[in-house]
């Protein structure tokens, strides 16, 4: 009879027991390890495709000397400037339009009847490029940061709106009677039950505030403005200065993933629970 | 523990004034019952008679167009929290471990956050659930979630205890299971139980009476008193006891369902019908 020897197949066991203790180092690598790993890459190409001419550099500068321009606009204060007038007036009009949005979005939720009546203007808004309002408010308001501001925060709480009223509309109705059931008061409902319950499609329409107000925002600033990450852009187009105005776009997308890293980081602390699930 | 409180149901009547054809709806015509305080009653009847608007009705979450309702000595008029309710739907909330669910409506009362802890783990040993109190919901079976339930409204140690078919979404022998853990759970706690159901011999293995309520508009057509052994168990379905009280009950609601399908097959109004008692 012949008798396997299951130490005779080496190859067999060292692959079934070293796959888990040899792992290849690029598959430990944590998600926010494989985001560098990208940029830099990112960069890589970036440089080597403007060193080697793939790309007229008319079009696309050298990587470094984005980063020289970037470090002579810092030097000349100007960064700091225009930087701070934009997180300003995007922070300004997601907060208001957040609340805002929130609001109507409860009033819709609570009075029905008014949601039905509102709601074919409330989505075509949301259609509508809003930014075409600015010369108007331009007008009315002047050159200055309130009609960049105010036309920003409405583009901001028309999609917070429509997420915050589906969102409670959403609400599971056997939790309304729940809290009815045990007495409970209509601010602990709202907050202990409706803000929870809705939470998902609040986390939606916050994220999609923090976009609209920053493209607005920065639209406005492109058209006419003082200050700001896109007056800057439109002013270093204008002068030919390709790497500058570049350095502003990056700087742009940066403080868009900053905005809404720290909204997602921020909206995962307050409802760990809801939105893991 | 509080004391388990008497139900008074007093020349109760419900009409909704928008029906689904623009009249006014009678969902509730009489209702004139009395529970005594302790006991577990069963309703049972066809499909929207007006089971749940009953139950509705003595939460105080509805308010009779006739009549009263007095729980103890309390006219009811709002919620309450002597008056616990579990729902048919899945009502544990998500985004809450098992133990902040039970604690719920203790929160919800402003008790000491101690004590919340201490209420939440002795009711869950109650249930059965010791040991669970970290987990959420959605590690849980449907049924350890229906406990949960139940134990959240145990917490507030309500006088009077009410069940719109808890067991609705349940498989059938989880609610074997979970029907015997409710019947110990009332002989533990002595509370005054209705308890809507569909299943009649789900009723008879739990009650002390069963309420047959008719179709639209409602009234209880048949009160029967199940004289089964106290510490009964699954083992006396079958008996010649269980399918005598099993054919009265059905005899009573299978004219009653057939009522309400002809009803909503003609979408007639009511028809005249003679109502017995015994």
């Amino acid at each position: 009879m012949r008798v396997t020897d299951i130490t005779a197949v080496p190859e067999a066991t060292e692959l079934a027991g070293g796959r888990g203790s040899r792992r290849v180092w690029w598959s430990r690598l944590p998600p926010a390890g494989w985001t560098g790993v990208l940029l830099v890459a990112f960069i890589a190409f970036w440089q080597t495709s403007a060193v080697a001419g793939w790309v007229p550099a008319a079009i696309v500068p050298r990587f470094d000397e984005v980063v020289l321009a970037g470090i002579e606009e810092i030097e000349a204060g100007l960064f700091v400037e225009n930087l701070a007038s934009t997180v300003i007036a995007t922070v300004a009009a997601h907060l208001v339009g957040s609340m805002v949005g929130l609001v109507v979005g409860v009033l819709f939720w609570r009075k029905e009847s008014l949601g039905r009546m509102f709601e074919p203007y409330l989505v075509s808004f949301y259609a509508v490029p809003l930014v075409v309002f600015y010369p108007v408010a331009l007008v009315v308001l002047g050159i200055n940061d309130w009609p960049i501001i105010i036309l920003s925060t409405v583009m901001a709480a028309i999609p917070m709106a429509l997420n915050a009223w589906n969102g409670f509309a959403g609400i599971p109705p056997v939790y309304l009677r729940l809290a009815d059931s045990l007495t409970a008061s209509s601010r602990q409902t709202f907050f202990q039950v409706a803000i929870p319950a809705a939470a998902p499609l609040l986390y939606t329409g916050t994220m999609l505030a923090a976009i609209y107000a920053l493209i607005g925002v920065v639209a406005m600033e492109f058209m006419v403005a003082r200050n700001g990450l896109g007056s800057r852009i439109r002013y270093l187009y204008e002068a030919f200065d390709n790497p500058g105005m570049y350095f502003y776009i990056v700087s742009t997308l940066a403080v868009s993933i900053l905005l809404v890293g720290l909204l997602n980081v921020l909206f995962r602390r307050a409802f760990p629970r809801v939105l893991a699930s | 523990m509080s004391e388990a409180a008497d139900v008074h149901i007093n020349d109760v009547g419900v009409t909704f004034p928008d029906g689904p054809d623009g009249r006014p709806l009678e969902a509730i015509r009489k209702i004139d019952e009395h529970i005594e305080a302790g006991s577990f009653v069963s309703i049972v009847g066809p499909s929207g008679c007006g089971k749940s608007t009953l139950l509705s009705l003595v939460a105080g979450m509805q308010m009779p167009t006739r009549g009263e309702i007095v729980i103890g000595d309390r006219r009811v008029t709002a919620p309450d929290r002597s008056v616990g309710f579990v729902f048919q739907e899945e009502s544990t909330l998500p985004w809450k471990t098992v133990e902040e669910n039970v604690s719920f409506g203790l929160r919800l009362a402003g008790v000491d956050r101690s004590e919340q802890r201490r209420i939440a783990k002795e009711m869950l040993q109650l249930v059965g659930l010791a040991g669970f109190e970290s987990a959420y919901p959605s590690e849980l079976s449907g049924g350890m979630r229906q406990r949960v339930a139940i134990a959240r409204t145990l917490a507030l140690d309500p006088t009077v205890l009410l069940m719109d078919e808890p067991f609705g979404a349940l498989d059938q022998q989880t609610r074997l299971l979970i029907g015997a853990e409710v019947r110990r759970i009332w002989r533990d706690t002595n509370k005054t139980v209705m308890f809507v159901t569909h299943d009649i011999q789900e009723a008879i293995l739990l009650s002390e009476e069963v309420w047959v309520m008719s179709f639209r508009p409602a009234e209880v057509v048949d009160v029967i008193q199940i004289d089964l052994p106290p510490d009964r168990d699954s083992s006396v379905v079958g008996t010649e006891r269980f399918n005598a009280l099993f054919g009265r009950i059905w005899g009573t609601v299978q004219g009653e369902a057939m009522h309400a399908f002809h009803v909503l097959e003609e979408g007639a109004g009511e028809g005249d019908r003679h109502h017995s008692r015994t």
